[in-house]
């Protein structure tokens, strides 16, 4: 490593467990503008960690580095590592379609495809898995099952996705995601456009989906952060200004950047 | 605040004025189409009896139907379209999907406007240069791929404003799931888009239907009953065109039946073709 970095500063010292997700050095552009300078950062396995800063930090753009989403767009690029189990995502012999089978993400606004509700869920599983009817039909309810849906939808897995409400349609989202068995979800300010009801389901949900899921949530909402994530990560124009335990982050920050950004003085 | 009274007034007269200016407007416009309908209806309507359908077309000076002609306009229009839809589409799929962001569709686009407005009697001679001098004579087959190249750049249009429609965000939702671009292309882009691509198509046959250029070179016309593609075909378009400019009363009154068929099947097209995206937009 050229760059020293602070041992703690990318992998919070007291949170046990292995690592899931190492980034080294990483740098992101859209064109010729830099978008994220240099992130090192560890994420540790089965937990909740949350990418908190003001709009335009780079916090969505960290996320959608870890599936490799925006290779969908030409003129961004990225360099440096991103290590999964130890493994370079960002290297060049990287299977992208199992890559995202890996890790699932969920959008800021839900995103049910065009497709009965049943068809929204059995879409990702029949991508990689040869199952009979009964055995899709079971995956589908512990899917729903898992996002808290099922007792809403059970009678009309027939009807469109986007016949639900905002607050169903996002744990539809989220049980799609679930349902192909990924090990990491990126959840990119899932509950943002929803109302506080549907946001507390979402944030309960989290927090049963973390003993068997690494979650990553950028969120706007610090409270949001606080409540669901074990540790928070404050970035601010590109950079990360400060990784560490969550209570850390919100109590006794070491930064003094991000102790003017969680008590609102700006961003 | 108090208000100038003269102001006030030429205001409201400003505005009166105009009102009528472009309701008068609207009204000229509106006067001429209810005219022209209703001249179809009033002379071509006299004519319509059961044997238009189950007649061929007649000599000079008897009475016939327009059989043949109907028949063949109904396959050429079918050719053209099966011929003309998967390139349309395909085209339109890659300028919106594959090829989003590169040059080539630009320039593809660009190409395609011109096609769209181009008239439809040069298509006409470019088929006549290309199949019908070297085959030798005038053959359906060349008469529905004349119509094919009219359908192609209203399909490709409609394609790609279509799935431009698509939001981003389900794209990256369906890539996020692990799927590879085609089953996203396929499996969501075109779901979300389907109502609209339909609409395209319909409409491009709303329009080849009614085209008697590009037939004249290439199809040329029939007097008789004809399913040889190889051979000249009647259609509509062009044997309204024939009996209309003739001084045989017969023709001129299947003239103006012929005429009005066309319309209200275009007329049926266009408003199937709106219920369509009413439907969508309704979600």
């Amino acid at each position: 490593m050229t760059q020293m970095v602070s041992l703690d500063k990318i992998m919070p010292q007291t949170t046990a467990g292995k690592t899931k997700i190492e980034v080294k050095g990483l740098n992101f552009y859209y064109g010729e503008s830099k978008a994220l300078k240099n992130i090192s950062l560890a994420l540790p396995e089965r937990s909740v960690t949350a990418f908190i800063g003001p709009s335009g930090c780079g916090k969505s753009t960290l996320l959608r580095v870890f599936n490799r989403i925006y290779e969908l767009y030409p003129k961004q690029r990225a360099d440096g590592e991103v290590l999964l189990d130890g493994e370079n995502i960002l290297g060049r012999g990287q299977d992208l379609n199992l890559l995202r089978t890996r890790i699932g993400m969920v959008f800021q606004k839900p995103t049910p495809f065009p497709m009965s509700i049943h068809e929204n869920i059995a879409f990702g599983v029949r991508l990689y898995e040869k199952l009979s009817k009964s055995e899709m039909d079971g995956r589908v309810e512990q899917a729903l099952r898992r996002a808290a849906l099922w007792e809403e939808v059970k009678d009309k897995l027939d009807a469109s996705g986007l016949s639900l409400s905002g607050g169903q349609q996002q744990r539809l989202c989220i049980a799609r995601t679930v349902a192909v068995k990924p090990e990491v979800i990126l959840l990119d300010e899932p509950a943002s456009a929803l109302d506080p009801l549907s946001t507390a389901k979402i944030e309960e949900l989290i927090d049963e989906l973390k003993s068997d899921y690494t979650i990553v949530i950028v969120t706007h909402n610090m409270q949001q952060a606080a409540r669901v994530s074990s540790n928070t990560a404050f970035m601010y124009l590109g950079e990360l200004i400060e990784f560490d335990r969550t209570e850390k982050i919100f109590t006794a920050p070491a930064e003094k950047r991000t102790q003017d950004y969680i008590t609102g003085r700006f961003g | 605040m108090s208000i100038a009274p003269s102001l006030h007034r030429s205001r409201k007269f400003r505005n009166a004025l105009m009102m009528g200016l472009s309701m008068g407007a609207a009204g000229i416009g509106l006067a001429w189409l209810a005219l022209i309908l209703g001249a179809l209806v009033w002379k071509g309507g006299t004519g319509l009896a059961l044997s238009v359908f189950t007649e061929m077309t007649p000599p000079p000076g008897d009475s016939g139907g327009l059989l043949n002609a109907i028949a063949g306009s109904v396959v050429m229009t079918a050719i053209a379209v099966v011929v003309g839809t998967p390139v349309g589409i395909l085209a339109g799929t890659y300028m919106a999907e594959y090829g989003r962001f590169s040059k080539l569709t630009v320039l593809v686009r660009f190409i395609n406007d011109i096609l769209l407005s181009a008239p439809s009697i040069v298509v006409g001679l470019f088929i006549y240069e290309i199949m019908v001098r070297t085959m030798g004579h005038f053959s359906a087959l060349a008469g529905a791929f004349a119509l094919a190249i009219l359908v192609v750049p209203v399909v490709v249009r409609t394609t790609e404003d279509m799935l431009n429609l698509v939001p981003n965000a389900l794209r990256e939702a369906g890539t996020a799931i692990g799927a590879p671009r085609w089953i996203v292309i396929r499996s969501v882009a075109y779901r979300a888009a389907r109502s609209g691509i339909v609409t395209g198509i319909l409409l491009a046959i709303a329009r080849i239907s009614g085209e008697t250029a590009p037939l004249l070179f290439t199809a040329l016309n029939n007097q008789f009953w004809s399913s040889d593609l190889n051979a000249p075909m009647a259609s509509l378009p062009v044997t309204i065109y024939q009996f209309a400019l003739s001084p045989y009363e017969e023709w001129q009154q299947l003239a103006w039946t012929g005429a009005l068929l066309i319309t209200l099947a275009v007329l049926a097209l266009s408003i199937f073709a709106r219920s369509l995206t009413g439907r969508r937009e309704d979600k």
